[in-house]
């Protein structure tokens, strides 16, 4: 099963458009990952970093913008010729990758806390600082997304090269 | 107690219950709609990342430049216009993520992970609903990154005391 891939434009234009009615349904900026500080306030229930400030009320419309992506997903793949079906395929990463299966899934969870714990350090993700902060034009948010590019550049050049 | 008539108590009660969760629910809305769009946009394919950063295929590059230039645009006709948000009802609060200390720091430690795993925290929701497995394992990890950041955040708030910490940490 592929999902079907749109042209550049197309999809950047449609993604250009969602930014756009996420300003003017919620009034505020689109992001994703402060949603999953909303996830663990409400798992630790005594961490007081997630139970205050932003997050002093942890059921808000961050969490429930986090909980409507996968449904987003399931749609899109369920429009995709061929049934929905797990699949476990990397691609390109799959000759990068470790081969056996524990270290597969020991190298994506740690992707997955460099992504969370320096996205939490940095602010936001690529959605709040490329995208949306790229076109408020907030100085910061276009240095940390060009940073995000270049460290992930430099760090696939050393994967598939080196 | 007065009651109302039944019919009149059921439209209350919709009438309430739509204004206190509309926001929620217009969120899960944008929510489906993100993942939608990012799953066709290729971002919760993993070849497109690997392909931008090696230079061989920029479709990504070309769905975050268009993006931006059309989400500019809107945000200054937005802006011009001074229009009103659907849910608050105020002006739309374009409020901009300050520079905070440990932002160049976060990036690379972001750069890298985006390298490892070929998503972002905004694709691994719709990878997992696409069914693409090994984004259950990232979502852990991105999880526990995030924990990470509060346990330490609530450690500098409490004078580095590891003792308090423990005790109003995680239980």
């Amino acid at each position: 099963m592929e999902v079907v891939v749109w042209a550049g434009w197309l999809g950047g234009i449609a993604i250009g458009f969602f930014v756009i009615l996420h300003f003017w349904l919620m009034g505020k900026p689109a992001g994703c990952s402060t949603g999953y500080g909303n996830v663990c306030g409400l798992i630790c229930k005594k961490m007081q970093y997630y139970q205050q400030g932003e997050y002093s009320n942890l059921n808000n419309t961050k969490l429930w913008f986090l909980i409507g992506i996968p449904l987003g997903g399931l749609l899109s793949a369920l429009g995709a010729p061929g049934e929905w079906h797990m699949s476990f395929d990397m691609g390109m990463y799959e000759a990068i990758l470790p081969q056996s299966d524990a270290a597969k899934a020991l190298w994506l969870t740690f992707g997955g806390m460099l992504l969370g714990f320096g996205a939490r350090l940095a602010g936001a993700c690529t959605t709040g600082h490329a995208l949306v902060g790229g076109a408020m034009m907030n100085p910061p948010s276009l240095l940390a997304g060009a940073v995000f590019f270049i460290s992930a550049m430099v760090t696939t050049q050393l994967l598939f090269n080196f | 107690m007065y009651k109302f008539p039944i019919f009149k108590s059921i439209k209350l009660f919709l009438i309430s219950f739509s204004f206190v969760y509309r926001a929620n629910f217009l969120a899960l809305l944008m929510g489906v709609l993100f993942g939608f769009l990012m799953s066709h946009a290729g971002a919760t394919t993993y070849d497109y990342h690997a392909k931008m950063f090696l230079l061989i295929d920029m479709q990504l590059m070309e769905v975050i430049g268009s993006a931006v230039v059309v989400a500019m645009l809107g945000v200054w006709l937005l802006k011009k216009f001074h229009v009103r948000a659907v849910t608050t009802g105020e002006e739309v609060d374009f409020v901009k993520k300050p520079y905070q200390k440990g932002l160049i720091a976060g990036a690379l430690l972001f750069g890298i992970g985006w390298a490892m795993t070929a998503s972002c925290p905004g694709t691994v929701p719709a990878m997992i609903g696409e069914g693409k497995m090994g984004a259950l394992f990232v979502l852990a990890g991105l999880l526990l990154g995030t924990m990470a950041y509060g346990v330490l955040q609530t450690f500098v708030s409490n004078n580095g005391r590891l003792r308090d910490t423990l005790k109003d940490g995680c239980d």
